[in-house]
Order: C-alpha cells, then structure tokens, then sequence
C-alpha cells in the first residue's frame, strides 16, 4: 500500500513519530491525527506505514506500549517514548537539522 | 539497532504468537474505532463512519503482513509455510513426486558415492601428524621420468650427509612376502621391510606395544616384527597377550614387539599385515636399487632444495662408482605419490557423474515446466490475492529445494550402499580405500548439491509458472495452455540434455573400445590350461639347497599324471615383473651421460617356454643338459623377438654375446643360444621392449631363484593339479606355502581390474544419461501431442493422411535431436581430451566411437518420439473437437 500523497523520506516517519510521542504517550490515531494536524494536512501516514513504524520502533527499544483506557473509555494501546528513545530523536533532529540546513543552502545557491 | 535484542525480540516473537497476533488485532479494531469515533463526532451515523474508517485503513490483512514482515522471523515462518505448502503440493501429485524423486536420488546418490571416494583418496589430508612434510623419495636418470628406487649406496650417504628432513627412513620399494608357518597350514603372507625408524617418521602411535627401535636393524639384532590390527584379529584372534608371541616368518622367529591401528596402511596399495626389520648392508657397487625412501622435511626447508642436497650427494656416489650412470633426486609429497596415478580417473569420475546430475536436473526440470501449465490457475489466483512474483518464484524454489532435498535423502541411503557394495566387489588395490566413508564433508557436499539443483531445476518452471500473462489464465477454466515461452524452455532443456548424454556416452563408448582393444591385446603365451602359483624359500636354505630344492620338486610337478610341462620362473605375464637390468651388445659403446638400456631379465627352468606356450622363433630352449653351474662354465641367455630386431637387426644373434648388469668392460659375457617371440611383462598396455632370459641354475642367479613363480601345463582342466602339487611341495618341506594360486586366465583378468571398472561404470552412467534422456523426450513429444489434440484434429478432419501427421509431430522431435547431437559432438571433442591418459591405442577423437554412440543416441531417441507421435495419428478427429 504505497504512500500516494506523502512523498516521506525514508526514516523520516521514524522521527517523527518520535517528536509526536514526545509530548505525551498516545494511541496509533492520536498520533496519526497530530502529525497531520501540525503538517496542515501536508503528511498523510496510512495505517500501512504507521503500524509497521510503530512495530519497528518497539523493536528497537525506542517505545514501549501499554494498554490503557481512552478519553472514549475504549481499550486503545498506547505508545511510551523511552530513554533511550529520547535519545535517539535528539541525535536524529540534530542530523536533520544539519541535512536540511545544507540542502537548503544548496538549492539557494 | 542491537543485533541480540532483534534476535531475542523475534523469538520471544514466535513462542508468543498467538498473543502477538491477537493483540495486533485488538490494536487494529480499536484504532477502527477510533477513527469512526472521529467521524461520528463529526456528524456521521455509526453505520457510514465504521464504513469510512475500514476504507481509509485498507485492508486489514494486508495492514497486519505489512507489520508481520517488520521482523526477521517472518521470513522464517514464510519459509515453514512454503515448505509445508510445498510438501502438500507433492504429495497431492503423488506419480510426478515418485518420478522425480527417483531421478534426484540416482543423481545425488551416485554423485555422493563417487564424492566419498575422491574425498577420502584425493582430498582428506594424509591422517598423520604434520602430513604435509612426509616426502617420498627416489631417484632417477637422466632423460628418465617418474621415481625408481634408490640403491643402498645412495641412501646410505644421503642419511649420513643430508640436512633438509629431520630423520628419513627407508621401506622395500617392491613390497615382501613371508612364509608364515607354525600356525596351521603355511601360507604368505603381505609384509614389508623396513628401516628401524620408519614408524617414528611417520609419528604414529602403535594400537599396542612400539614400533621398532634404534639399533633393531643392526646385523645380529634378534627378529622382531610389528603386525597390522587386522592380522592381529584375523590371526590371533585379538588376544591381548600379543607381545609376548612370537611368528615363524620364512622359517626364522620372530618376536611381535607391536601392532599398529588399523588406519595405519602404508604402503598403501595393498594390504601389508607384518613390517619386518630391513638389514642394510654397504653395499659392493651402486645396484640394486630396492629401497624407496621417505623422510619429515623440516619445515624451514622446501623439497626443491632437499632434491637439490641430495642431487649433489648422488654425485658423489656416481664419482665413487665411475662405471654407474648418473643419478637424479625425485622428492613426491607422500599424498602426491600414492594417489597421482588415480587423480585422472577419479576427477573424470567425478565429471561424468556432475554430468549425469546435470542431465537428472534437466529431466526434473522439464517434469516442473510440464507441471507449471497445472499450476498456472492456482499461481495466478494466488497473484490475483495480492501474492507479489518475488513472492511466488520463492514459494515455488522452496517446493522444488524441498523436493530435491528428499531425493538427497534417499540419494544418500542409495550413495551408502553404493560405497559398501564398492569397498566389498570394487578393484582393492586402490590406497586409502580403508578411509573412504560418508563423513561431515561428504553430507555438506551433499547438502550443497541437493540446494544446488533444487534451485537450478526450480528455477526456469518457477519464472515460467510466476510469468504475468496477457490472457488470463482463470478464464480459462477448463483448458491448460502452455505458454509459448514455457515450451520454449522446455525445448532448450531438452536440446542440453541430449547434448549432455551424448558427451557421456562418448566418453564411455572410446572406454569400451580402449578396453576391448586392451584385452584382446596377446600377452604372448597360451592362456589356456595353464596354472601358476607362487612359491619362495625361507634363509635357511642356501644356493645348494636352492638348486636342490627346485631340481627335485620340477622332477616331482612333472611326473603328476595331467602335467603336461611345468617350468619356474622370476616374473609372470601380463604384469608381475620382478627386474629390470642393464644391458650391452658386444661391439656397442657406452655413454654413462645417456640412459641406460634396460631390459626385462629373469631365471626360468628350461621346460618354462614350453609350459606357457611361447613360441621359438631361431636356435634353441635351454636344456636341462646345458652345462651352466660353474664358475667356469660358458653362460647362456635366450633374447626376445623385439631385443633381436632391435639390437642385432638383419643379422642372426644367435652365437652373439652380451653383458648384462652396470656397464663393465671386464664384466662375463654371455652367448645367445635362442630368440623367443614377445611376451608382455609390464602390463598389456605396455610396448614391446627387450627380454632376456637366464637359465634358473646358472651360476650367479641361483641366489635370486629363491621366490619364483611354478608354471604348469596341463592335458585337462589346470585348477584341477593344485591338490597334487601341494601334496608334492609338503612332500619336500612342509612348511612352505603353495601361494597365489590362479590361472593364467585370472592373471590377465586381475591385471584388468581398474580398466574395467572405470569402464563399467561409466558405461553405467552413460547408459542412465540415454534413459533419462529417453525418457526426457518421450515426456516431451507425449505433452506436446496433447496439447495439439485439437490442432491434429483438425488437420485430420480436414484431410490430412496419418503420414503428414506423424511428420509434423516427430518434426519437433528431430529438430531437438540434432541440435542436441550438434551440441554434443561440439562438447565431446572437447571434453574427451581429457581422458585421453586413460585410453589404450584409441585417440579422443575416434571416429567409430563417435559415431556408433550418436547412431545409438539417434536410435532411442526416434524411439522415444515415435511411440507418443504414432498415438497423435490415431487421434479421432469428433472426439478431438470435442475436446474442448
């Protein structure tokens, strides 16, 4: 299921997933719901990308997941950023920066 | 990313699948609602917002494949999945799975038979310690190739001067025989003689007690022995008081002082069951050269500067011997020289057989393609649901490597009784035959092969069967189609395949007519009714005793009733030679710098020209008359046919003289009395060179006559005398052995024994290469007859007589078989060149071989092409309209 109106860069996901929990935990909607409300629609993550980025995450010990009760009181799983999570966002928003920075200069240039 | 707790996450993955799983689901639905919760917010009904929520998530499924496939152990569970999918798709075709298991079995089988002979011949280091610098060592002259043994003279100031192998040591080059006596009915046994040292070279430990030691091959020093571990059991039934038993070996005591393991052969040829002390002497001249020698080089040294040193010391010794030739070092790793004379048959072994396999994957191959038409409905359904090709093309190279994987199995069963059956019935004078065994190496083989060509055979069916098609095949619901593509691969498999046959069949075809003209080849004597056996006496018996002893015993052989002649002698055709010797025509110059001419020289009794049946070709046999014991007496020889031809040319020998041994101008001459036609000495392969032969009682060779062979003619069937002799023989001494009692017909067939079981067996493989690929092409016209039911059908209906059809039909066939017939001569003249070291008197390229085996080929294949295409003429046209 391809990503048709989103053109992420790959790993790009990742981080941003990593931003969103950032704040607070949230469920697989809620974060979906936040990068495209503070995209203004721009990025569109289907669940076919969003789940498989959540597994890959967990893998890597960058979340952990707990079952919790919603504001809706339904059962929804909800996703922690870990330490070393933390972690990893700085180093990745940093390496962003420093891309964007240069691509930017590039393109102006 | 961490390595472990990927891999510990994707365990604790599949212990808790269904947990994961469910739990996945919950997450999916929950999320379901969510989003319809959203909606509903919004101001949809519940209906319409769960409805939109679904759409916008996909499918469900293919959401939970996608996460599934985020970890690795879903590659592995894909895997079980297919191999479990793919043992039910053979099990459900149960007559293709049983055809092409077979067909990989005997591929697979046979190329681990023949793998586990190389493996442990040509392969498997040496199985002592440091095997590496364990270096065989001889010499030989000047435009001479190959090791002969060296002499005494050479190997004693080699020992005391060389520096490059830290100790050497020394073993009888022609092997030895005992007569072992005391222990029931005498009889030889196989033994070799050998230096004090000679086990320490090697650094084997003995099973029991030790192997010689220093100063036990000292003149005087008591008889010691060490016995194999199977004499050990066969002889002395194990016991384990061993060493304090002694064995009477050619009528002396000898005391067991070890018994070595019983993976301890050397030398190898043959089996060796005592190692006796062999005494050196300083030697009167250079000669004889009987010692091989052996050594540990150091490990700072390489064996082209050890030849180097003893180059140089076998110099001196040609200067303290001025009248010997020359002489030049030959260092052989010890693997080297047991096995190089094996290395070319066996690898061409190994090659027809990776042929046989290769034409075995075509066939299974092409049963796959056959397959793939079935299949195509449930690939493209499976397509239709979102499989991806790559996904398929895996799932069937799974089912095709699960298939060649069981053939392996049974492959290996099948190779395991092949090698027992080899070990018991195959040529036993092969070395290391006592290794062989189906061990890791061979099973990895093995496993690599079965992989191998479950890939290769899977691989064109899988692309073929997986190839998205312009008309879809589910429409067709009740008609298989073959793609033009997938019949095209099938044809091009098939072309290969003839080809492959074809470059076998040669190969076996120049075999045959190479061994047919070796055993039609004359030895040179009358072969029939003539027994042979050997016989040698002990050191108590001294040169009087000798001439005694043979006297009266040919007296005794002679006057058995059915002996017709009987004589002794030292060598035996085709291939028990025991001494070459220099010789020289009188009037002939000599130059030590060149080769020195050699010729077969051996004592015989005067009857033995008559008992084997070799004609007279001018003057005269000797004659029991002759006057040859003295010092003084005149000395005699009889020359061959080739030796009169070559060295005396148009003039008549008879009444010339000769010297034999070292070139001597002082040495006795010795007048030619006879020419006698040619006899084969070294072999039937072997050319005609000279022969000289001495009466067995001249004065001289009396010392050599100890071992010699008794030839008897008889008036009836020879077997028949053996009784008779041996009670004449125990009349004498009853302690001498009446030894390695055959025929002369069994002699030439022993002589044969690897020719013609390279022979057979590849002829065997040859033969399977014609069937598979008989079968190949009668699988093929009998597919293409039935797809083109309709066509003939047609062509019938519309007037076509039974003949056009068969034409069309078989048309196909012919086309493949002279592109494969093509394709094969192509490879055959290239292949065979490299079995030409194995062929006798036939070239590579012999026409008649060539062509008889394509004849053979053309033959089965209009076969295999006919049957199916004759079933297409009888087709009835309604029935064929009807078809569809």
């Amino acid at each position: 299921m391809p990503d048709k109106n989103t053109a992420l860069v790959q790993g790009t996901l990742d981080m941003l997933i990593l931003k969103t929990l950032a704040l607070e935990p949230m469920h697989a909607h809620g974060v979906q719901l936040r990068i495209e409300q503070i995209s203004h629609g721009v990025f569109q993550v289907n669940a076919g990308s969003l789940f498989p980025a959540f597994k890959r995450l967990e893998r890597a010990g960058w979340v952990d997941s707990e079952w919790r009760a919603t504001e809706n009181s339904r059962r929804a799983k909800y996703y922690v950023l870990t330490a070393s999570g933390r972690k990893q966002l700085k180093s990745e928003t940093r390496g962003w920066k420093t891309q964007s920075v240069a691509i930017a200069r590039i393109l102006e240039a | 990313m961490n390595v472990f707790r990927q891999i510990a996450a994707g365990i604790r993955e599949l212990i808790r699948r269904d947990k994961t799983e469910s739990e996945l689901s919950e997450e999916l639905n929950s999320y379901v609602q969510s989003v319809a919760d959203a909606k509903i917010q919004a101001g949809a009904t519940p209906e319409e917002a769960l409805r939109s929520a679904r759409l916008k998530m996909g499918g469900m499924e293919s959401v939970k494949d996608q996460v599934r496939a985020v970890g690795w152990e879903s590659v592995l569970e894909i895997f079980v999945q297919d191999v479990r999918y793919g043992v039910r798709m053979l099990l459900k075709a149960p007559l293709f799975t049983a055809v092409a298991l077979t067909t990989i079995a005997i591929g697979i089988g046979a190329n681990t038979a023949i793998f586990s002979l190389v493996d442990a011949i040509l392969l498997r280091p040496l199985p002592y310690p440091e095997p590496q610098h364990l270096i065989v060592v001889g010499t030989h002259q000047r435009e001479e190739s190959g090791m002969s043994p060296m002499g005494t003279a050479d190997f004693l100031a080699w020992r005391d001067h060389q520096q490059s192998f830290e100790e050497v040591a020394i073993f009888d080059a022609a092997g030895r025989s005992f007569a072992l006596s005391g222990m029931g009915t005498p009889e030889r046994i196989p033994g070799v003689g050998v230096s004090a040292n000679f086990f320490s070279v090697f650094g084997v430990a003995p099973l029991k007690g030790r192997g010689f030691q220093p100063g036990e091959d000292r003149p005087g020093a008591p008889g010691v022995v060490v016995i194999s571990e199977q004499f050990w059991r066969d002889h002395l039934g194990s016991d384990p008081e061993v060493l304090s038993r002694t064995l009477t070996l050619d009528g002396k005591q000898h005391t067991i002082v070890g018994v070595m393991p019983a993976g301890f052969r050397f030398p190898s040829r043959r089996p060796v069951d005592v190692w006796a002390i062999r005494r050196l002497y300083p030697p009167d001249g250079r000669p004889p050269y009987g010692l091989t020698a052996l050594g540990r080089l150091k490990p700072a040294v390489n064996i082209r500067q050890a030849e180097a040193e003893l180059d140089g010391i076998a110099a001196q010794v040609t200067a303290q011997y001025p009248s010997s030739p020359d002489l030049f070092a030959v260092m052989m790793p010890m693997k080297e020289w047991m096995v190089s004379d094996l290395s070319t048959a066996l690898l061409v072994l190994l090659g027809a057989i990776g042929l046989l396999l290769l034409i075995a994957v075509v066939n299974v191959a092409n049963l796959l393609l056959a397959r793939a038409t079935v299949r195509q409905r449930e690939v493209a359904m499976r397509m239709a649901m979102g499989a991806s090709r790559k996904r398929i093309v895996c799932q069937l190279l799974t089912e095709s490597t699960v298939l060649s994987l069981m053939g392996g199995f049974l492959g290996l069963l099948l190779a395991y009784v092949a090698v027992r059956a080899f070990l018991a019935f195959g040529p036993g004078d092969m070395p290391r035959l006592n290794e062989v065994s189906i061990n890791s190496g061979v099973l990895l083989f093995t496993f690599v092969i079965c992989v191998g060509s479950g890939v290769l055979f899977g691989l064109a069916p899988a692309i073929e069967t997986s190839r998205p098609s312009l008309a879809d095949p589910l429409k067709d619901a009740n008609r298989s189609t073959s793609s033009a593509s997938a019949h095209r691969t099938h044809r091009a498999l098939l072309v290969f395949e003839v080809a492959l046959a074809l470059v076998l069949m040669i190969g076996s075809g120049l075999l045959i007519r190479s061994f047919v003209r070796l055993s039609s080849v004359s030895p040179g004597v009358r072969v029939d009714h003539v027994i042979t056996a050997a016989i040698s006496l002990p050191y108590k018996y001294e040169e009087p005793q000798i001439k005694q002893f043979w006297r009266e015993f040919l007296e005794k052989v002679q006057l058995v009733p059915g002996v017709k002649a009987t004589g002794i002698t030292m060598s035996l055709p085709p291939d028990l030679l025991a001494i070459t010797n220099p010789f020289t025509v009188e009037g002939q110059g000599y130059d030590r710098h060149h080769k020195l001419q050699l010729a077969e020289e051996m004592a015989v009794s005067p009857d033995y020209f008559r008992a084997l049946g070799i004609p007279l070709i001018k003057g005269r046999f000797f004659s029991p008359s002759d006057k040859v014991e003295g010092e003084k007496d005149p000395m005699l020889v009889i020359i061959n046919e080739t030796m009169a031809k070559q060295y005396f040319g148009n003039k008549d020998p008879i009444g010339r003289r000769i010297q034999t041994g070292d070139p001597n101008p002082s040495a006795p001459w010795e007048t030619v009395v006879g020419v006698v036609g040619n006899v084969k000495y070294s072999g039937l392969a072997s050319g005609p060179g000279p022969t000289i032969y001495v009466p067995h009682n001249e004065n001289g060779w009396v010392g050599w006559t100890r071992a010699m062979y008794l030839v008897v003619r008889s008036s009836g069937n020879a077997p028949d005398l053996v009784p008779a002799i041996r009670s004449q023989l125990a009349n004498i001494d009853n302690t001498l052995p009446l030894a390695q009692v055959r025929t002369m017909d069994e002699l030439l067939d022993e002589s044969l024994v690897q020719q013609r079981f390279r022979t057979w067996l590849i002829s065997g493989f040859a033969a399977l290469a014609l069937l598979l690929s008989a079968i190949g092409l009668y699988a093929l016209i009998s597919y293409s007859v039935s797809q083109r039911t309709r066509e003939i059908g047609v062509r019938v209906a519309l007037g076509a007589q039974r003949g056009n059809v068969l034409k069309v039909v078989l048309k196909e066939g012919l086309q493949l078989l002279a592109f494969g017939l093509l394709l094969g001569l192509v490879g055959a003249f290239a292949a065979t060149r490299i079995i030409q070291s194995l062929l006798y008197s036939t070239s590579a390229t012999d026409a008649l071989s060539f062509l008889a085996t394509s004849v053979t080929l053309i033959a089965v294949a209009l076969l295999a092409c006919y049957i199916p295409a004759r079933r297409a003429t009888k087709v009835n046209p309604m029935v064929a309209l009807r078809y569809e």
